[in-house]
């Protein structure tokens, strides 16, 4: 009977070992992983959580009355951008998006690598099914390393099924489509004709602002709030 | 030389009988979380918040397709059964089953605290509930393996 015993507690003795083994090696896995994964994509319901209920028209995010317009210029595979989408944006969406003072009018900039075009191409095919702010949003909280090739269509398609772009196929040919390209490409010339060099960059345009006025960085949220209230 | 008086283990009817309420617990909460998950919503947070959701909505939330609840749905029917039954079998399957229901608890709370950035109640509450059925199978692994039932 002791045999056996003795037999049986070292059988649990490899099982525990083996276990222990089995859990570091599924931690060491996932904590190498640095976003950009198509298999996982996270926060889908925390950006959910954030846009509901406030209209979405193309890449403008807000109510159509909205007196002024901020607009964003921006590379998805910009790590600043990401900060700002996930740090700063959201204070300025819930006081003064949703609250129908600004709109929000998110502008390509493609300035990183040849894969930042495809991607603003994707975003942009969103927003031709009013989900195009779910689908910026839901990218940069899986952005990969910047330039690493994280872009492939797959990672694009996950991102739009992740933001519940309605017509899949629909937003896959009007991604591949020209005057998507083109919308890019104009966005991108925009960008470069008022003057910017970096990513995120704002440009805000209300009724007391002389047309569309180039704003630059801003370092905050406070600071954003700031140019729109000016723009009233 | 001082000898340390070693510790009593509890009755094997004890540990039985508390790893049989653990386990019934566990279903309880694993199939709650499976029909919540089945009926395209999720599982809501008594406590308020929205850790559930964005744990449910997470990819993690699934296995091959199916919803880990499942997973642990069947892992507390096995440990049910362990403790429902005597001698060495159901030791040492219910030590087994319970040493991976415990792994695969300390691997889903590192994803919620690092890789989802949020805690479900539900996830928690099984968590605890499978530490407990380990520790109460082990004790009862150690305590009675190769003794007569």
């Amino acid at each position: 009977m002791n045999d056996r015993r003795e037999r049986l507690i070292k059988l649990a003795s490899a099982a525990v070992f083996l276990t222990i083994v089995a859990v570091a090696v599924l931690i060491v896995s996932q904590s190498g992983s640095s976003g950009g994964d198509s298999e996982n994509i996270v926060s889908v319901a925390e950006v959910e959580r954030e846009l509901q209920g406030i209209p979405q028209d193309g890449m403008v995010l807000g109510q159509p009355s909205a007196r002024v317009k901020l607009l964003e210029f921006a590379d998805l595979q910009c790590p600043v951008c990401k900060g700002y989408s996930e740090e700063v944006l959201p204070q300025v969406i819930e006081n003064q998006v949703r609250s129908g003072e600004a709109r929000l009018d998110y502008r390509p900039f493609t300035i990183i690598d040849a894969d930042s075009i495809p991607a603003a191409e994707a975003a942009i095919a969103a927003g031709k099914q009013e989900r195009g702010w779910n689908y910026v949003e839901i990218f940069y909280r899986n952005q990969g390393e910047e330039g690493s090739g994280y872009v492939s269509d797959e990672f694009l398609t996950a991102i739009a099924r992740a933001a519940k772009v309605p017509d899949l196929a629909r937003w896959n040919s009007d991604r591949k489509s020209a005057s998507v390209k083109a919308e890019v490409e104009e966005a991108t010339a925009e960008a470069e004709h008022l003057g910017f060099e970096g990513t995120p960059s704002f440009a805000v345009q209300g009724p007391d602002t002389r047309g569309l006025e180039a704003l630059g960085l801003l370092e905050s949220a406070g600071a954003i709030e700031e140019a729109i209230s000016a723009a009233h | 030389m001082n000898s340390v008086a070693p510790v009593k283990a509890p009755a094997e009817g004890t540990l039985r009988g508390i790893a049989t309420f653990l386990a019934t617990f566990g279903i309880g909460v694993a199939t709650y979380i499976t029909i919540a998950d089945s009926g395209g919503g999720s599982p809501v947070c008594i406590a308020g918040g929205h850790g559930c959701q964005t744990v449910a909505e997470s990819s993690y939330s699934h296995l091959l397709g199916v919803n880990v609840a499942v997973f642990g749905m069947v892992g507390y029917v096995v440990l049910l059964a362990c403790a429902l039954l005597r001698g060495d079998l159901a030791r040492m399957t219910g030590f087994l089953a319970s040493l991976v229901g415990f792994g695969y608890s300390v691997y889903l709370t590192y994803l919620e605290l690092f890789k989802i950035e949020a805690i479900c109640q539900w996830c928690v509450a099984s968590a605890v509930l499978m530490t407990l059925l380990f520790a109460a199978n082990a004790t009862r692994m150690l305590a009675y393996v190769g003794k007569e039932p």
